[in-house]
């Protein structure tokens, strides 16, 4: 079944795994821009990140027939750097017309710090000023939840902020119901140990229904899947959902949301 | 909302799941020994009664279970997380 991951780290794989993906139904993937495992020491140490984005990552990908698309930003976990997270934000808007960027992302909060906080919203400024759509990232474990609250928060408190533009990643069972309600679009990361596996998004996807709801691989430098869609394709399979179902969840709703960018051209996708 | 058609059966689901209910239960068992045998105390760790309050969860009949062990898990959200920061 052809599929859409909308948040896999391409920079932390090999060239073998886009050829893997294309053969397990892969055909447009987004990547947003994260945290590189170290943190980087100046504003063109992500200005080369973000060429490596726009420019070497979509070639490497066509070479499999995959769409790629990307977000841009600084992390959470750098934004605790608040005079190099406001270079980058000033540098950004660079990229923004290159014609893979869908938009700014990952933003969102890893400590709930009041530095991470800041960031945030000057992200949510810039996104707002330059009209792109928006892809959040939520914090691990015990800080999930509290930083979670804290996004919807800050979001909602904007009125300049569409939320039919905003996806809220990494939702899991105590926090997938405010996003949904409040309109914003969701994405269950599937993730061995400290997200979600393909059985529990599948009972999501079964409590919730699949109205504004994704799942992604992330596929990061950490202990991943990026092959974990076709994982949860086969377990809906199991549990007797329909092709049309599926294809709704891992296809069309990644389709039509990301077909809200202004830099996204339909026919890009089969 | 399901996007279910033809949602299974409890009997369906338990026939199906039951070996890796089973494991898991296994696995956290043995966990258990594991500690017990080892050397030190665990007794007195915020992440023992964590655990221990999250199999509680497991067994007191009540719906939402992997939600409220989520939320168990999890720390607090103050409203007025704003104002105790100077934000606007
Ligand atoms: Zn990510």
């Amino acid at each position: 079944m052809d599929y859409i991951d909308p948040h896999i780290h391409m920079v932390s794989r090999t060239t073998d795994d886009y050829e893997t993906l294309a053969r397990m139904g892969c055909v447009a993937m987004s990547e947003p821009a994260f945290w590189a495992g170290f943190d980087r020491g100046s504003v063109d140490s992500f200005r080369d990140y973000f060429r490596q984005l726009t420019q070497f990552e979509p070639k490497r990908a066509a070479q499999f027939g995959i769409k790629h698309y990307t977000w841009l930003c600084i992390n959470a976990k750098e934004a605790e750097n608040v005079s190099l997270s406001r270079e980058v934000i000033a540098m950004i808007p660079e990229f923004l017309t290159a014609p893979n960027v869908l938009g700014i992302g990952e933003i969102g909060l890893n400590k709930n710090t009041k530095n991470e906080s800041t960031i945030f919203l000057e992200h949510v400024e810039l996104a707002v000023k330059y009209q792109q759509q928006i892809l959040i990232h939520t914090p691990h474990l015990e800080d999930k939840y509290q930083g979670t609250r804290m996004i919807l928060d800050m979001l909602m408190h904007d009125t300049r902020v569409d939320r039919s533009r905003v996806l809220v990643d990494h939702v899991e069972e105590h926090t997938i119901e405010a996003v949904l309600e409040n309109g914003f679009w969701a994405g269950m990361t599937l993730y061995p140990v400290t997200k979600c596996t393909p059985q529990r998004a599948a009972d999501m996807i079964e409590r919730y229904g699949p109205e504004r709801l994704m799942a992604n691989s992330a596929g990061d430098w950490g202990p991943s899947k990026p092959t974990a869609i076709p994982d949860l394709i086969m377990e809906l399979k199991r549990r007797g959902h329909t092709r049309e179902q599926i294809h709704r969840v891992v296809y069309e709703n990644p389709r039509r949301f990301f077909a809200q960018s202004s830099n996204f051209r339909t026919h890009d996708l089969p | 909302m399901s996007t279910n058609p033809e949602p299974r059966s409890a009997e369906q689901i338990l026939a199906e799941e039951f070996l890796l209910a089973r494991s898991r239960v296994l696995d956290l068992a043995a966990f258990l020994d594991r500690l017990e045998r080892a050397q030190g105390s665990t007794e007195h760790a915020t992440q023992m009664q964590l655990l221990s309050q999250g199999l509680n969860i497991l067994c007191d009949g009540e719906p939402e279970k992997a939600r409220r062990v989520q939320l168990l898990m999890s720390r607090e959200y103050d409203p007025a997380w704003r104002k105790n920061y100077g934000l606007h």
